[in-house]
């Protein structure tokens, strides 16, 4: 799917809106956080994201300070959430979708929030109509499905009307259509220029959101950039009888070509978007050409390697508390290297990723 | 911090509970003060050799005090459901992380709470006096009594019921924030009241000395503090239930509020270091 308005975008800016510096967290001998250290640049969608009690939730709260960090530092624009005189009206946040009292309606679960902060009951209506629930929110929160629970999580975050939001899991539990009407609102909020911090346990479920990209495991990071770099170059795959004549006539085009085994046999990568370039090229070989396209990185495979990777691999799955991650295999050492064979690239989609409902992050 | 108490308010009066638990005062206060009035007015109690009618050995505004906050002992067990339930709640229902986002400053969002809860339990204590006034009168003007012999002093003794009603929820709010799992707090609450207490203090009756801290566990405080058997033959009182020497009114109101700010203190300080998970 293409992005035009992730393009329009500002590009990221020195001051970061977020700074997490070396920041750490021990529940007893269990390290939950490790010297974690982060920023999140401001305008911009940025995913936070790790396999299940990867500390993201346990990072997040001592952001907002509900968690006291063992040591190091959360800041949201240069001061500690604690600190922050309006803290609604700076950040929103939308920690889980079950803080609700049953026995309350969700319109006055948001008017006991918007009451913190002097916030009229009509911008508690225009949110709820915003997000999708004006109905439904006068009735009791104990009979809302997940979805309208996460709705209302975000109206929440909203009531302040914050230039930062922070919100863990969001997409957790939603359907498809639900999943399709985040993603929209989370872009229309984006193109108000507030900067987003979104966990997920799934790549794929931000993928076609976010900007940036921190990835964690085991409380430590693994790789921070914008989603393009993590994406890499952009090459293409073309499928002939005829390879060595292929890459031969590519690299006197100057352009980065080799064979592609991965991909079956005749197949041909190179370094280059521009598909018409290179079947011009092929034409002009005299190469017949089987197949031509765009090879993108399989980012999910790419998150997952990262994540999974031996140093990086889930602590928790060895005493089998973050049981819903699929082991890849019962003892560590017996594996190979994940990332040395690429699988295959048609991976059946949800055969490498964790189950939706997450209960032990933290 | 006005606007915290505001939003403490919200959260108690939006939830069904606010109303249920004020039909149990008003109920309670009823109908205590009905069996209280029963008992006093028409029934007769063993003092030495002899059986006296209770209604000609008490003192006129004693009795009809005693009426009044028959419903005394079991309303305030429910002023202390209130107060384990404001904290308690938050931590069962995990409103709690919302309610520190909107407040990080913890200290400020625990006295918010003592504020509202303060207005809540007054609510609630006027439910239950009104309950006692209805129940009690009845009784009252049916035999022929004076429904307010003594109008400042009865004055009193409602303002002492509010207050006793308002320090035990403070020291329900303590237990809350001490006990996280509302069940466990309100179980540990209720069995110190009822049971602990009056073994402990019966236990120290033993301890030549020791007998004397007696009166001053929260229930026996409690008692003392509405002077409930003035003006009575010691005999009799005892026969009541008077437990032996007690604290003049004052006293006992003292203490009670002491052990509401000890029990404040507690949770200020447990909120301000607990990490919200």
């Amino acid at each position: 799917m293409t992005e035009p308005a992730l393009a329009e975008r500002p590009a990221a800016r020195p001051e970061a809106a977020i700074v997490v510096r070396d920041l750490s967290k021990k529940f007893g001998d269990f390290v939950a956080v490790d010297h974690l250290s982060f920023e999140v640049a401001p305008g911009r969608i940025t995913g936070f994201l790790g396999p299940n009690g990867a500390g993201k939730t346990t990072t997040l709260r001592m952001l907002l300070g509900l968690i006291h960090p063992t040591g190091g530092s959360g800041l949201i624009g240069g001061i500690p959430y604690a600190q922050l005189s309006r803290p609604m009206e700076t950040v929103g946040a939308a920690l889980e979708a079950t803080n609700f009292h049953p026995g309350r309606s969700g319109r006055d679960h948001l008017r006991v929030l918007a009451a913190t902060h002097g916030i009229p009951d009509s911008r508690v209506d225009e949110l709820l109509a915003l997000v999708g629930i004006p109905a439904a929110a006068r009735k009791r929160a104990g009979g809302y499905s997940m979805g309208m629970r996460q709705r209302l999580g975000l109206a929440a975050a909203l009531l302040g009307d914050p230039h930062v939001l922070i919100l863990d899991e969001p997409a957790n539990g939603l359907d498809p259509e639900g999943i399709r009407w985040l993603r929209g609102f989370l872009r229309h909020l984006a193109s108000e220029g507030k900067t987003i911090l979104i966990s997920s346990h799934l790549l794929s479920e931000v993928e076609q959101t976010v900007d940036d990209v921190v990835i964690i495991a085991n409380g430590q990071l693994v790789r921070q950039g914008t989603i393009d770099e993590l994406h890499g170059e952009t090459t293409a795959l073309i499928r002939t009888s005829n390879a060595r004549g292929l890459i031969e006539a590519l690299r006197a085009a100057g352009l980065e070509a080799g064979d592609e085994p991965a991909q079956g046999p005749g197949a041909v990568r190179v370094v280059t978007a521009d598909l018409v370039r290179v079947g011009d090229i092929a034409l002009a070989a005299g190469v017949p050409v089987h197949e031509l396209r765009v090879l993108r990185t399989d980012l999910e495979r790419l998150y997952f390697q990262l994540t999974e990777s031996p140093e990086n691999r889930n602590r928790n799955l060895a005493d089998g508390s973050s049981a819903d991650t699929p082991p890849p295999g019962a003892l560590p050492h017996d594996l190979p290297p994940p990332d040395l064979p690429p699988p295959p690239a048609d991976l059946p989609p949800g055969a490498s990723r964790p189950d939706a409902s997450e209960g032990s992050d933290r | 911090m006005s606007r915290l108490v505001r939003s403490e308010l919200r959260k108690y009066f939006t939830t069904r509970m606010w109303w249920g638990m004020a039909l149990a005062m008003f109920l309670v206060g009823a109908l205590f003060a009905a069996f209280t009035g029963y008992f006093t007015l028409y029934g007769e109690m063993p003092v030495g050799e002899a059986m006296i009618r209770v209604r000609d050995a008490v003192p006129e505004l004693t009795m009809v005090r005693m009426i009044y906050s028959g419903g005394i002992q079991f309303a305030y067990m429910l002023s202390l459901v209130i107060g384990v339930l404001s904290m308690g709640q938050e931590f069962r229902h995990k409103t709690i992380s919302n309610t520190f986002l909107a407040g990080p400053r913890r200290h400020q969002v625990i006295f918010a709470k003592v504020a509202a809860l303060i207005a809540i339990l007054v609510v609630n204590a006027v439910a239950h006096i009104a309950g006692a006034l209805v129940g009690g009168g009845v009784l009252l003007a049916t035999a022929g009594e004076s429904l307010f012999p003594d109008v400042a002093a009865l004055g009193q003794t409602f303002a002492l019921m509010a207050l006793i009603l308002i320090v035990w929820g403070l020291i329900g709010l303590g237990l809350g924030v001490l006990i996280s799992n509302q069940v466990a707090a309100l179980f540990v609450g209720i069995a110190f009241a009822l049971i602990v207490e009056p073994i402990v203090a019966f236990a120290l009756t033993f301890f030549e000395g020791w007998d004397v801290l007696a009166k001053f566990f929260p229930s026996q405080a409690t008692t003392a503090t509405l002077s409930l058997y003035s003006g009575m033959d010691p005999a009799l009182g005892e026969a009541m239930g008077a437990g032996g020497d007690q604290l003049t009114w004052w006293a006992g109101a003292l203490t009670l509020l002491a052990y509401a700010a000890i029990m404040t203190l507690i949770g200020l300080w447990l909120t301000r270091r607990r990490d919200i998970t």
